[in-house]
Order: C-alpha cells, then structure tokens, then sequence
C-alpha cells in the first residue's frame, strides 16, 4: 500500500527495509546514529538496529569509506553516508582506486559491494563546499556504479537497488528535493533496476534528457512550451549513469531529431558529454540540428551564496530549446 | 690546507646510521637473539617447537632463493619487475606463522614468504609474476602483489597504506559477525605517513577491531629514511595517540617476532588491535627500477648483514641441535630446484586473452562494457595494414 513519503522519508524507508530484511548491512558515517544524520536520513536506524549497525564515525571521509570497504570485503553491505558530497573527495581514492578495483584486480576473488550515500546537487544556498554534482569524477575510472534518484519512489528504489549490487554503488541523492518534494512509495522492498531511464513526459519535437534536480525543472519547462509555444518536449530521467540507458535516449531522438542534455555538473566533461558523443555515434543520421546542453559552468558552484546563475535554470532550458528548434542546416 | 667537511646530505647518499638492533634494550626493541643466534636479548627464549622453528627457517630460505632467482630473471628480461625481499624474511615469515590458517591476510608487496608459509604453489607464484591468466589474479598485478582467496590473501591496493583501513573494517565485520577470524595487514614505514594509517588506528582505538597492524620499518621508504618519514623516535609509539596496544620488535629475528604476534592475538578480546613495529631493514633495491646507491652506502648496508635474519636463525637452530650442514645443503639445493622446476612450468602457461580485461569490472558486465569488448575484437579481427 503506498503512503505518500517525502524523498527522505522515502531515503529513510529503504535503509531500514534494508537492514531489517538483511543482517549484513549496516550503516556508518558522520553523525548518522543518535542525531540520524544532520539530514536525518537515518533517523531512528541506530535506535532500532544498535550501534553496532549504526556506526557515529570520526570525522574522516577517507576513513569512513575506507572501513565501509573492509566490511565489504568480508562480507558485509555497508552504507557509506558522505554527509555532503561537497566532503567526498577526500575519499575519492578509496573509492575510484580501492573499492571499485578490488572485483577487478583478484580476479574476482574478493568483491565489494559498498554503498556510498552523497548528499549532492545545489540550490540550498549552502556554498560551494555544500552543493555539489560531482559525477563526472565518479563515472570514469570504472567499477562504480552512479544513481542519480529524483523522486520518492526511485529515492526508495534505487537505494535499495544500490544496497543488493555485488558492486560499488554511488547514490547521489538530491538534497533541495529531500523536504520538498513527495510522492507515493510503496514500501514493499522491490529494487529498481539499475540502468533504466524513464520517460517523464512524452513528447515529439525536443526530447529533453537529464537526471538529478533539474528533471522538475525540465519537466516545467516543457509544460510552459507545449502550452505557450505548441513545443512538444519527451524529458527523459536517466536516473542512473553508469550504466546509462543509451536505448531510451536514442529511441527518443530518432523521434524527435532534436536533444538537450541538462544536467548541474560543470560542462565540460560533465556526463552530458558522454551522451553527446554517443548520440553522434549511434543515431547521427536522425538528428535535425546541433545537440545543445546546458550544464553548470566550469568554475566553482555558483558565487556566493546562491548558486541561481550557476545552475541551469528555466530560462535557459527555453533558450536551449528553441535554438534547436530553429536551428537551420 | 684543510678539505672543507661537507655538513650537507645534499646529492650524497647519507652517512649510515648504525643498526638499531644492536641497542635493543636502549631503543626499546623485543629481542630474543643476539647478533649471533643465542637467545640472549631482553626477552626470553619463547621456546617454540622444533619443527615450527624449522618450518620458519626453511620458508625464510625459499624466500631468499626466490628473491635471489627472480631478481635474475628480471636482470635477463624474463620478467618485467621485482620487488625484492631479502633481508625481511622473519618479519613477515614468523609473523604469519603465529596466525591460524582462517585468518586473514592483507598483504604489502615484500612478503611473499607469508604465501609460501599458507601453502601456495610455486608454480602459481611464478605464473603471477610472469602475467599468465591461471594464478588468482588472472595475471592482472605487478609481479609480488600477490592474493588467493583460497589462502585468506588479500592483495594490495597499489598505493601504499590505502588499505590498512580495509583490513581494520574487515576485522571488524568479522567481529560484528562472531566469527573467530582475527586480520593482520603488512605496510612499510612510509605508510605511516598516510591518512588511511591514521584513520585506521583511529577506528581501531575506538572499535577495537581483531587486527595487526604489522609495520615493516626496513628503514628506507625507497630513498627517505626514517628520520625524514617522521620525527617521532619510533613508528611503534604512534599508536599511544590512538590508544592501541603497541610493540616494537627485532624484524630479523624470528622467535621475537612470533612471541610478539602472538601476544598481540592474544590480547585481542581485552584490547582488540596492536600495532608491531618489526625493526628490519632492506638489504636489496627499493624495486627493480630502484638504485639505491644514489642514497645510501653499503657501510650501511654491511652492518644489516651482521644481523642478517637467515644467519641468526640456522645459528638457533644449530645451538639447539635442530640443524646439520646436511640439512642446510639438502634445504638450499630443495628450495633451488623446486623454484626453477615452478619457472619452467610457469612459463609454459598462457597468458590471459586481451578480451578478458574486461571480466570482473563488474560482476554482471555493462552494455558499455560490452559494446568496447567488441569494437575492440572486431578492429583486431581486421588485421595488419592492407
């Protein structure tokens, strides 16, 4: 039976479906058990599972992955909650160097199925060191799986699908949706399948493709334009990157002959640009005009405060689709 | 005219600083053998069996015959890289000896004695050192960063110290789970100036994991010696910050270092980690791509051998009347041959297809994945230049 749930209540809901379902998975990080996380995503969890399962950390991000990592060896199905990915950098070696590389370097031999939770995206006036979509760094050394979830249910489903994977699972988690937005969760412990995208809106003349935040956005965007400039926008949700699903965006554009990638991360290199160059490979002949994308700058996450000129916002999304709409050859 | 005395260090390897080992009681370093073999050091003869003693001995002896041999075969071109051993045999052998074949094992890059000692085959070594795809590792590491499952061997992840902190987290998971695994993990001196060995002490200061931190000071982190890695006097007393139980050792002695293993496994239940620092020292290169006479002189080096951990133990044994010149020959000549019967058979081996790099990025493969498996065998498949 669904219950309308808040994208952290529903964050919430999967880690102790999670831990409740299965013995090995435990959760650590900073201020995650008594306080439940300055986000409180894990509120509750270390008084119904223990400290032992609900590890308080030192205040080491290297560390608290690196650890996650060691129990993941043995057997284990850590959750490694960075408190804002903004932190998560300082683990990146452990992460990208170590954790993802153990399944490959022995062969097999020794797995490491870590879930690591970042509290990603901007737009909670929170300043560069807080708001951050550092995907890019994490889809590229190989071994990781990235999930970007952008509404209750897939909050829900995703990170449980990330807690099952035999493998390295990053859950960048969208903090400016956690309190706002909510929708209808069916807590009945069904993962999603990691690597599916999903058509938010159908459309025929652009078709949007995003993942994080901006799926709302894009999704205004494309109400306003059908309404007011008879623009039929498809929007597409990647929700997970590594792997991505090419199969949806590609039918999607052999539609409509017209793409706009959307995402926060800074453009150049962002994933954006892995999708750009795929579409080129794959569906060159079916495109009408220049693929055009719209990404945070290549620069610090906004100034500032705010970062309301550094993120994509819906000007620019219109912007974006009308010059492929007249863009002529 | 007076020749001006050079003060300065810079561009000249440095002068040699003498061996701890020979101050044990001052330095504060376990010790049960004198220079010499006798058990004359600050601890008492730990008295272990003869045959374990014996069993230590000869695996520190293929040790030394296997370093001697692939540093060979490196030399020729047989083999891409070496990372030598010689002069850390009982550091790492008597170690491992003190462990139960159920405990873990993470391992550095300078220990392949801890291998031999779970009982690997030769032959398996040899195929990981030469890349061929039947050894654990399906040939994927350098030569010496070795693992097997099978043996309870974690192999390093190449940056040196990253994985103290799994060895930690997985000895905890094995005490959250009550199973009776304890966990050991081998690193240098450089790696104590890593984050992740201070975050792993940290951790295990507060949790109290069922782990040993295993410090190899061989004294040089290839060309930085101890007192540029740290100012503290000692590696071991890094552990006090951490509130973890700490020992320093004799690394070329073998009874000390068991005796203090295996106080250290002991004490898990009431204080849960101890960090050993073994005092040993490298006598070889850093690696095969190393000179170390760039940095350090063989005065140095020279004093290392007096203390020479093969040496000091066939003495042991000999005092005891566990060992015959017989037994020494018959031991050199085993250990030799088995080595290059092991090379001879290694060789022959395949070496892995290029197509499987792409096995185990994952365990169930990527369309991504898949897609650059067959771009990659369908340009191969297209031949030279036409």
């Amino acid at each position: 039976m669904s219950v309308e749930m808040t994208v952290l209540q529903a964050t919430t809901a999967a880690m102790a479906r999670a831990m409740q379902d299965d013995s090995s998975v435990v959760l650590m990080g900073e201020d995650v058990g008594v306080a439940g996380g300055i986000f409180r995503a894990t509120q509750g969890l270390q008084q119904r599972f223990g400290d032992q399962r609900v590890i308080d950390t030192p205040l080491d991000e290297k560390g608290i992955v690196a650890h996650a990592i060691g129990m993941a060896l043995y057997g284990l199905r850590p959750i490694a909650e960075i408190q804002f990915s903004g932190f998560i950098h300082d683990a990146f070696e452990q992460i990208m160097f170590c954790g993802t590389k153990y399944r490959w370097i022995t062969g097999g031999e020794y797995t490491c199925p870590l879930v690591v939770r970042a509290p990603s995206f901007g737009g909670i006036k929170g300043g560069f060191w807080h708001s951050q979509s550092p995907e890019a760094y994490f889809v590229h050394g190989g071994g990781m799986k990235v999930v970007c979830p952008s509404t209750s249910d897939d909050a829900y489903r995703l990170l449980l699908a990330a807690i099952a994977d035999p493998d390295p699972v990053l859950v960048l988690e969208a903090v400016p949706l956690y309190r706002t937005l909510s929708g209808p969760v069916d807590d009945d412990g069904v993962a999603a399948e990691i690597g599916q995208a999903e058509v938010v809106r159908a459309g025929d003349d652009v078709t949007i493709v995003t993942y994080g935040p901006p799926r709302h956005l894009a999704l205004k965007a494309a109400e306003e334009m059908a309404e007011r400039e008879q623009i039929s926008i498809e929007v597409i949700d990647l929700r997970s990157l590594v792997p991505w699903d090419r199969e949806a965006v590609s039918a999607s554009v052999r539609r409509t002959g017209r793409l706009v990638v959307l995402h926060e991360g800074p453009q150049t290199l962002g994933f954006g640009t892995e999708i750009v160059a795929a579409v080129q490979e794959h569906d060159f002949g079916y495109l009408h005009c220049p693929i055009q994308r719209i990404a945070g700058h290549d620069m610090p996450y906004g100034f500032s405060i705010g970062d309301e000129h550094y993120r994509p916002n819906i000007d620019r999304i219109r912007a974006a689709v009308r010059r492929a709409m007249e863009y002529q050859f | 005219m007076n020749t001006p005395k050079i003060v300065s260090f810079e561009g000249q390897p440095r002068d040699p600083v003498p061996v701890p080992l020979a101050r044990a009681d001052e330095l504060g370093i376990e010790q049960v053998l004198d220079a010499d073999g006798l058990p004359s050091g600050n601890r008492p003869d730990p008295d272990l069996d003869r045959d374990l003693v014996v069993r230590m001995y000869e695996t520190m002896v293929q040790v030394a015959a296997l370093d001697r041999i692939g540093w060979q075969l490196q030399r020729s071109g047989r083999m891409e890289f070496w990372i030598p051993s010689r002069g850390q045999e009982a550091s790492h052998v008597a170690s491992t000896a003190a462990l139960e074949p159920s405990d873990w094992i993470f391992l550095a890059d300078r220990e392949p004695g801890s291998f031999i000692w779970r009982g690997a085959s030769l032959t398996r070594m040899f195929a990981q050192f030469f890349g061929r795809e039947a050894e654990p590792l399906k040939g994927r590491r350098l030569p010496l960063l070795l693992g097997d499952r099978s043996l309870n061997i974690v192999p390093c992840t190449t940056q040196v110290g990253s994985y103290i902190p799994h060895a930690a987290g997985a000895a905890w998971a094995a005490k959250l789970r009550g199973d009776s695994t304890r966990v050991i993990v081998y690193f240098g001196d450089g790696a104590t100036s890593r984050g992740e060995f201070h975050s792993a002490l940290n951790f295990a200061g507060i949790h109290h994991p069922p782990v040993v931190f295993l410090c190899q000071n061989n004294g040089w982190a290839v060309s930085t010696p101890n007192d540029r890695q740290t100012a503290s006097p000692t590696f071991a007393e890094k552990a006090d910050a951490y509130a973890v139980r700490r020992v320093r050792v004799d690394g070329n002695d073998p009874l000390a270092v068991y005796a203090v293993t295996a106080e250290a496994l002991a004490a898990m239940p009431e204080q849960g980690a101890t960090l050993i620092e073994t005092v040993t020292y490298r006598l070889g290169f850093h690696t095969s791509s190393d000179n170390p006479d760039l940095y350090r002189r063989d005065d140095e080096v020279a004093g290392w051998r007096q203390w020479d951990p093969l040496d000091r133990t066939r003495k042991y044994l000999e005092h005891r009347g566990w060992w015959t010149d017989d037994d020494e020959q018959r031991l050199n000549e085993t250990a030799e041959r088995d080595i290059k019967a092991a090379i001879k058979e290694a060789e022959q081996l395949p070496k892995a297809a290029p197509e499987s790099q792409f096995d185990d990025v994952f365990e169930r493969s990527t369309w991504m994945l898949d897609e650059q498996r067959s771009r990659l065998l369908e340009d191969y498949s297209q031949g030279g230049p036409r």
